[in-house]
């Protein structure tokens, strides 16, 4: 993703927008905002081994037989400059630690054997897939390396290739309208990374069972306008790796990231969310951060607040080569503080930082009860990587007593319109974090940085990395480009799409909105091998589907075939007009219920025979005349009550008789 | 082919070239392709001299490289020209006279590099500017001066370049320096080690070698971790001897010193590859500090006195002995004009009976021919079975417990150091000059660990950890 398509067409920002909680907003409100959004989805093949090399597939070890440790170092760009994220993951020195178990893992995840040749069973899965999406498929297959310092791949980078691009899928969920279109930008095929354990400190602890896994990443365009669409695009999306049957499920087998920005903001990438339910609230609070943040900065140009005043050096300890930074171990020596009064007996460096003309804005809000001075803090607890909270102070009431906080602020002789925080850790550390500090506010005056961040269940984002800049991306020169010749493109088998399969449905006889359910339904397979004729069967299938799907694995078991052996009789009997539909949902459920005979259990759903209709017709007759006091309408009721209660008939016929027989009519009739 | 034709279409040829041609369309052009699996945005690449003739390679906006076949290629337009320049910029290596001062010798392959992440092409970092930019903590460690001898890949560095560092070694040594680094590619690194072992004896200085296993391009790479603990063993170290330093396990952890006649490339791809056999390495390397191991090692010398004998006689080879090895390969050898046979035998140093001929034919001819072992560990004992005794008969000399490619590199030194005089060759090889004999193995020599073994497992999952 390049530079310029980073930032939001609009550069209006919506400042004067009123806050709102997710929920509150129309989608002429999110177009108010500037509101963007694109996914990266990443979905886990099923295949029966990794990528590059020949260790089994979608094994889950806990078992640990050995640990490697690693560091990562940053490689220089032909300009001579490190990219943004390879320079911040530097900075925090990490020991990172790979836990290895022998039946998932051999050398080439630890980066110790070059790979293998691609596993073809991956690439095909993958192409049928882009085929789906009605991508463009390269003719050739280049695998690069995209470059993570984070650790999650002992190698550095992921190994990752083109498959396709290009490509437009019909998005009739849209909250705006069913005539959307979706832009798929490119499908990737990629190995999977490590499962983090543990980050603490200067220590990040990985599992390797996942790493080399075979994934797709599906990236969009950013055609998601509101945050119900992000969601249901990415439900989409979803839906469709899943149509090819070749993908896994459970949890982690499907991630994806969420990219977000608004009027006058950069794009910022929500990393790793976990499921599609989280979209909607994560892309409100992200967007309102982007404006609350636009606003922050509004108020900084408003104080005339510039990158000049918050310069520091890029060497030397930042207490002796800035004003606006001081070592302040002996001016809080004798503070009554706690987290002061550890630090000092750890032996820590402690430091102050005057922020200039940021007075009372460490309070600004940003997300749902978070502020400012969290960001800050966030930034230093990933940089700096301090092992003991709180990581920061920005502020006297946190607990600090007063006599301290005066002496830290006429230190560094901060006035009114001036904010101060004080840090702490060893030695480089503290110069880390302190500088950390610095370069936060500098980004600011730029408003929303370049980040990408993770996700929380309760909908706010926290600070990640520095979004990687888009030059990250070399040639694996361990590996040939790869054909992808004509011959073997036809022979994989493209699956229906699910907009193709909605609309047989719909032309079946189910009405458009379940058709679109269960098209993307894991059960769409065993309607079709029901295949009702009937109309009227189509749509009761289709129904007692979508709204018994929960119960059919637990009761039916997994397998497709074994359902539909179950439910095959009813739909036979149905569209023969053995059964009436009306009974079809209720007989649904008794064979999922009843372990009977499925023959037996039909039977209370066939009409009763005609001396059986009549005879109870006879007795409801002698009975309806004692209800003269009552409407004509709860007669009916009654009647119909009655007559089903004993005997199985079609209610509607049931209804036509007795208004017929026994002249009772709804009231007004 | 012109050279102007070559210009522009690096690596392509027909079809594509032609493709290419049709369009007006070069390499580092902007093209917008037409194909019949759908349009693509990108710069065109050089291709690979080795990938096939049929695909055009563009990168994408997104960074991603893609092949386009030329029959599926309708239209090519070109919408730009984006040539790319290698160049590292470089920063002045800092220079501390209270630091000593180390020489670093290139021979080729990248010690250090930089990506250009436009095109992929990794750009080798040598010059101590270029080095600065991408090890910066070689400043803390010495004055450092660097000098690309050669460009050449490790399988190509042999006897000519043996010779050529030998002698810049002892000028080296000569002008003042504190301690030499070798830039080498791994693959025969221990054979240039033992080389350099025996052509420049009891040197003042450390004269260490050091490579990598994973290109420095990459942000695992071991390369700049192996170069500043050579650069500090061979500055500050106190072993004066020709070593390897390099990994000790596949963990970011420690380096080991290896004796450049007893160390092995023993597996062709992991970071602890280099293993020192039949003998425990001479020292430890963690966090600038020295462990010794071995307990006995040459110490650093304030003196410049050092033996440089580079000489070489290229009539040498070496036979991997197998069963049923028939006695014309022998012959063959003689005939051809060698002057020495290291045979790599079995077991305790056996060959099979049918060669038995050839190797007296061998004698006859003045050649001299030396018995090492393919098991690598152990020594050579040819008295114990009737076979090596039989063997001996021929005049075979056997190397105790040389590794057969240091006792091919000295029998090709020894026998430039006395042409014609088998008697005085057969007395330097057998006599050790720089440890590539041991008196004895000790019981932590030879160490090759069955894995699934549970002791082995338990331990492993104690020290791996």
């Amino acid at each position: 993703m390049s530079v310029a398509l980073d930032a939001n067409p609009r550069t209006d920002p919506p400042l004067d927008f009123p806050d709102r909680e997710f929920g509150e907003l129309s989608h002429q409100d999110y177009a108010e905002l500037g509101f963007l959004c694109g996914l990266e989805v990443h979905q886990q093949l099923l295949t029966d081994r990794k990528l590059f090399c020949r260790c089994p597939a979608g094994i889950r070890s806990q078992q640990v037989d050995a640990e490697v440790l690693r560091h990562m170092r940053p490689t220089l760009s032909e300009l001579g400059e490190y990219d943004g994220c390879a320079l911040m993951e530097y900075k925090t020195r990490k020991e990172i630690i790979y836990q290895l178990a022998r039946s998932s893992v051999c050398t080439y995840e630890m980066d110790d054997t070059p790979p293998f040749p691609i596993d073809e069973q991956a690439v095909q899965v993958a192409i049928s897939i882009a085929r789906l999406f009605g991508l463009d498929l390269v003719s050739e297959l280049h695998v690069m390396r995209k470059q993570y310092l984070d650790g999650s791949i002992p190698t550095g980078f992921q190994r990752t290739a083109m498959i396709g691009g290009g490509g437009t899928i019909p998005f009739r969920a849209s909250e705006l309208g069913s005539d959307r279109m979706l832009r798929i930008r490119q499908l990737t095929l990629e190995e999977d990374s490590c499962r983090e354990v543990s980050d603490v400190g200067h220590r990040i602890t990985f599992r390797t069972d996942r790493l080399g896994m075979p994934l797709i990443e599906t990236v969009t365009e950013p055609d998601l306008l509101t945050p119900l669409d992000a969601a249901r695009g990415n439900r989409l999306l979803a839906a469709i790796a899943r149509s090819s049957g070749k993908v896994r499920r459970g949890p982690g087998a499907a991630r994806q990231d969420v990219n977000v920005s608004i009027a006058g903001s950069r794009r910022v990438e929500i990393k790793g969310v976990p499921s599609w339910r989280w979209i909607p609230r994560l892309t409100h609070n992200e967007a309102f951060r982007h404006l609350n943040l636009l606003r922050l900065r509004r108020e900084l140009l408003a104080r005339s607040v510039n990158a000049a005043h918050l310069a520091i050096s890029a060497k030397g300890l930042p207490w002796e080569c800035s004003d606006l930074v001081v070592e302040a171990s002996s001016i809080v020596r004798r503070s009554s503080f706690g987290p002061i009064w550890d630090a000092i007996s750890r032996g820590d460096t402690i430091c102050a930082v005057k922020l200039p003309g940021f007075g009372g804005l460490l309070e600004h809000p940003t997300q749902p009860g978070v502020t400012f001075a969290h960001e800050i803090e966030e930034r230093v607890r990933v940089i700096a990587c301090p092992t003991t909270r709180p990581f920061m102070i920005g502020r006297a009431d946190y607990g600090v007593d007063a006599a301290t906080w005066r002496a830290v602020r006429s230190a560094l002789r901060a006035g009114e319109g001036d904010a101060v925080v004080l840090l702490w850790g060893a030695p480089e550390d503290a110069a880390t974090a302190a500088r950390e500090v610095l370069l936060r506010a500098q980004d600011s005056l730029v408003g929303v940085p370049s980040e990408t961040r993770q996700a929380s269940a309760g909908g706010n984002t926290g600070f990640e990395r520095i979004l990687p800049g888009p030059e990250r991306m070399y040639p694996d020169t361990d590996t040939p480009p790869l054909p992808i010749v004509d011959a073997w493109v036809d022979t994989i088998d493209v699956v229906e799409r699910p907009w193709e399969r909605a609309d047989r449905y719909v032309a079946a006889g189910v009405p458009a909105a379940a058709a679109e359910e269960l098209a993307t339904s894991p059960w769409a397979e065993l309607f079709d091998d029901l295949s009702p004729s009937a109309p009227s069967t189509a749509r009761r299938l289709a129904f007692a589907i979508i709204k018994r799907g929960h119960g059919l694995r637990a009761r039916l078991g997994a397998e497709t075939a074994s359902a539909a052996e179950r439910l095959r009789p009813l739909v036979e009997a149905t569209d023969a007009g053995r059964i009436s539909p009306h009974w079809f949902e209720a007989a649904f459920y008794e064979l999922l219920v009843d372990s009977g005979p499925a023959e037996h259990i039909l039977d209370r759903w066939r009409p009763s025979s005609d001396d059986c209709q009549q005879q109870e017709m006879d007795v409801v007759r002698a009975n309806v005349a004692k209800l003269s006091g009552k409407s004509a309408d709860a007669r009916l009721r009654w009647a119909m009550g009655q007559v089903l209660s004993t005997v199985t008939m079609d209610p509607l016929q049931l209804r036509d008789r007795l208004v017929r027989e026994l002249a009772l009519t709804e009231d007004g009739a | 082919m012109s050279a102007t034709d070559k210009h522009g279409y690096e690596g392509y040829r027909d079809p594509t070239k032609s493709v290419m041609k049709r369009f007006g369309v070069t390499v580092w052009s902007q093209v917008q392709a037409e194909t019949t699996r759908g349009p693509f945005h990108g710069l065109v690449l050089p291709r690979s001299e080795t990938s096939d003739a049929d695909h055009l390679v563009l990168k994408l906006g997104s960074g991603y490289n893609v092949g386009l076949r030329a029959d599926t290629i309708t239209k090519l337009t070109k919408t730009g020209y984006k040539q790319a320049h290698y160049k590292i910029p470089e920063e002045e290596f800092p220079s501390d006279p209270s630091k000593p001062s180390v020489i670093l010798l290139g021979t080729g392959g990248t010690i250090a590099s930089r990506l250009d992440y436009r095109t992929g092409a990794v750009i080798p970092a040598f010059s101590p500017g270029e080095l600065y930019g991408s090890v910066p903590e070689l400043s803390e460690i010495c004055n450092l001066q660097t000098e690309k001898l050669f460009g050449e890949f490790s399988e190509n560095i042999g006897p000519t370049h043996y010779i050529a560092l030998a002698k810049r070694i002892g000028e080296a040594i000569a002008g003042g320096a504190d301690g030499i680094v070798i830039g080498h590619g791994t693959d025969t690194m221990h054979h240039t080690a033992a080389a350099l072992s025996f052509m420049v004896q009891r040197p003042p200085v450390p004269v260490v070698m050091v490579g990598s296993q994973r290109s420095s391009d990459r942000p695992s790479s071991d390369a700049a971790r192996n170069l500043i603990h050579a650069t500090w063993a061979a500055g500050c170290g106190s072993i004066a001897e020709v070593m390897v330093c390099m990994f000790g396990p596949t963990s970011d952890r420690y380096n080991l010193l290896h004796r450049g006649t007893r160390v092995r490339k023993m597996h062709s791809s992991t970071r602890s590859t280099f293993r020192t056999l039949g003998d425990v390495p001479l020292a430890m390397l963690q966090d600038r500090e020295l462990t010794p191991i071995h307990a006995t090692w040459n110490k650093r010398r304030d003196d410049r006195d050092v033996d440089v004998h580079a000489v070489f006689d290229e009539r040498v080879t070496i036979l991997y002995y197998y069963p049923n090895m028939q006695p014309d390969l022998i012959d063959a050898v003689v005939d051809a004009g060698y002057k020495g046979i290291v045979i790599a035998g079995t077991g305790l140093g056996h060959v099979n009976r049918k060669v038995y001929p050839a190797l007296e034919r061998a004698r006859n001819a003045g050649v001299s021919v030396f018995m090492t072992l393919q098991t690598l560990w152990g020594f050579v004992q040819m008295h114990v079975y009737e076979t090596g005794r039989e063997i001996l008969e021929f005049g075979v000399v056997p190397l105790a417990n040389m590794l057969p490619e240091v006792a091919y590199v000295k029998l090709g030194w020894a026998l430039a150091m006395h042409p014609d005089d088998p008697g005085a060759v057969k007395d330097l090889m057998t006599t050790t000059l720089a440890g590539e004999m041991t008196e004895r193995e000790p019981h932590d020599g030879y160490l090759v660990f069955q894995g699934g073994v549970p002791e082995i497992d338990e331990l492993l999952g104690r020290i791996w950890s």
